[in-house]
């Protein structure tokens, strides 16, 4: 019983994490369909700006953080640079995304080296339940704040005028061009608000996991099964199916090895693309 | 197609005197970059010819790669039936081109965005085999295979067998983009609908054109192997593909010769001319990757595709005057 309780908090700790990572991906891919492949370079660079702030200008977490976003956001709105002249041929924005995506790999690989590291937690300490169930305090807290930010992002979209034209761009964009949208001004909005969504996920991420370079790509694992099981361009088909992706990674975590989760994902997205391709939520392109 | 030929061969026959004048240690590379570029012509045949962004393409490499490893040393699994090289090549490339049959059943019979997402993933998933059963496959530092069991053992001999490699696969490959099945596999690139409508089956002719491309990454990969007489997870390396890409990209998407000439001068430039630029954050790859970017922005079409373009204009404007 205990473990199950364990199983469930953490699971939804780490769901709310991937959600977060996974909206913005699918945000970006059904406003301007664009397959980012850089979405984990902002959850990276995040992640590794608050670290490096933190251990050599000795700033405190929150402000750390804080710049942690803005970076991500920076690097977000700079893919958005890079990919404005190539759009519309969708080989050469995956090609450019990813280079850029290795590329930063790179140069983490390089100034911080191959080793796990960890940003100090909001709030340290172990929050006792139950004589035997001991859980991280940052565990259980990064589970309100995922569903608070998911939850003012789905407000947003679908109660604000911006996150209307955000909403109608990503269902036609030339009639949104018709009556008026800036269209240009929608992509640059939904890039820095997924960007923030993907930073804040780093930050989450290394206060309670060790974060490497090669993150950058291997959340990309993650985000592809999600929006698969969720549905290409679907905001909240992504978000539920982050959550059951989070339980099944961590089911085989607890099973077979952490060697396994990457097989399994695979494993997942091809049974869903063999039954059922729309995915939960998604329309047939 | 005879242009291509004649390039082919005039490259091939400047390839075939390179012993006479290169030392060994280097000849040893280029022969390594002659199997490369057979990987990025391959490459090219999916992706620049049938249209099908094959983000996973190491994956074939790799599983041709640690199948003929295998199939060589067969100590490793217990199994003491040996099997000679050549067959080991092609049962690698047999290999291969079964998982892309499986792969391409699924993702290819959907349109849009579907396959590159998994293939995307495939080469991170098929690596964790070798850390999973690490007394099978070595882990991270992989395994050797022994001289005596490899094709050749000197140089020279190693050098112009893969220079045979590379003719050979690259005729057969230059012959099936000039064939009916090259042409149907261009008009599924140009348009989906429109080829639906001329009665070619057009799941067919995808997944066709992903298992001829991955057989040929699959015996690439045997070669590499047959070649360095190491098998590694570098093989699956994310960062190959890369290397793949940019020599298909720069090089012209849809072309084969111009990707197969990038790809000799991309590998020599990483493992050879590149490496002395290593100073701080700076290191070869950093530079490959910031120029496939500049590349990709301002060539979308390929480096070979626009100097062929430039140069045709130029021969309109003087039969003009």
């Amino acid at each position: 019983m205990i473990e199950f309780i364990e199983f469930i908090l953490f699971g939804a700790a780490i769901g709310g994490i991937f959600a977060l990572i996974a909206s913005g991906f699918s945000l970006i891919f059904g406003v301007s369909r664009i397959l980012n492949f850089a979405h984990g370079v902002c959850f990276a660079v995040s992640a590794y700006s608050a670290i490096f702030l933190i251990k050599e200008l000795s700033l405190d977490v929150y402000s750390a953080s804080l710049i942690g976003v803005a970076m991500a956001v920076l690097f977000g709105l700079l893919v958005y640079a890079m990919t404005k002249p190539i759009r519309n041929n969708a080989v050469m924005v995956i090609i450019v995304t990813l280079a850029f995506a290795l590329l930063l790999e790179q140069i983490l690989l390089l100034v911080f080296g191959n080793r796990g590291l960890t940003l100090t937690p909001f709030v340290e300490g172990v929050q006792v339940i139950h004589e035997n169930l001991r859980i991280a305090k940052i565990r259980l807290i990064a589970i309100p704040m995922a569903i608070a930010i998911l939850l003012a992002l789905d407000l947003f979209i679908n109660r604000s005028m911006l996150g209307k034209r955000i909403q109608a761009v990503s269902q036609d964009l030339e009639a949104s061009m018709l009556i008026g949208i800036n269209v240009e001004k929608v992509f640059i909005v939904t890039i820095a608000i997924s960007s923030a969504l993907a930073g804040f996920a780093g930050i989450l991420y290394s206060q309670i996991f060790n974060v490497y370079p090669a993150m950058i790509l291997r959340v990309l694992i993650y985000a592809f099964a999600i929006v698969i099981l969720g549905g290409l361009g679907s905001f909240r088909g992504s978000i539920l199916a982050s959550f059951m992706i989070g339980y099944v990674y961590l089911a085989t975590m607890k099973t077979l090895g952490a060697h396994w989760s990457e097989f399994v994902m695979l494993i997942t997205i091809v049974g869903i693309l063999a039954i059922r391709p729309t995915g939960l939520f998604g329309v047939r392109e | 197609m005879k242009v291509e030929l004649a390039q082919l061969i005039i490259l091939s026959a400047i390839l075939s005197l390179l012993p006479f004048f290169v030392p060994s240690a280097y000849l040893y590379l280029i022969g390594l970059a002659l199997v490369f570029a057979v990987i990025v012509v391959s490459w090219d045949l999916i992706v620049g010819y049938a249209g099908q962004v094959n983000l996973g393409h190491t994956t074939f490499v790799g599983l041709g790669a640690y199948t003929a490893a295998i199939l060589q040393v067969p100590s490793r699994i217990g199994i003491s039936l040996e099997v000679h090289p050549f067959v080991a090549i092609i049962l690698a490339g047999i290999v291969s081109a079964t998982i892309a049959l499986g792969i391409g059943l699924v993702t290819l019979r959907l349109k849009g965005y579907y396959f590159s997402l998994v293939t995307a993933i495939l080469p991170l998933v098929f690596m964790q085999k070798v850390f999973i059963w690490k007394d099978v496959f070595g882990g991270e530092e992989g395994f050797s295979i022994p001289l005596e069991k490899a094709v050749f053992s000197t140089t020279i001999e190693k050098y112009y067998f893969a220079l045979l490699f590379m003719l050979l696969s690259v005729l057969f490959m230059l012959y099936i983009s000039n064939s009916r099945l090259g042409l149907r596999f261009k008009a599924i690139r140009d348009s989906e609908e429109l080829s639906e409508a001329l009665g070619i089956n057009v799941t067919y002719y995808k997944i066709l054109a992903l298992v001829i491309s991955s057989f040929f990454a699959g015996i690439a990969g045997a070669t590499f192997v047959n070649y360095r007489l190491t098998v590694s997870p570098d093989l699956y390396d994310v960062s190959l593909m890369l290397l793949i890409i940019l020599s298909a990209v720069i090089g012209g998407l849809g072309s084969l010769i111009g990707p197969l000439l990038m790809g000799l001068i991309i590998y020599l430039a990483k493992n050879w001319w590149l490496t002395a630029f290593r100073f701080g954050i700076i290191n070869e790859e950093v530079i490959l990757y910031i120029t496939l970017i500049l590349v990709a922005i301002l060539m979308p079409r390929g480096v070979y595709n626009e100097i062929r373009q430039r140069l045709r204009l130029i021969s309109l404007f003087y039969r003009r005057t």
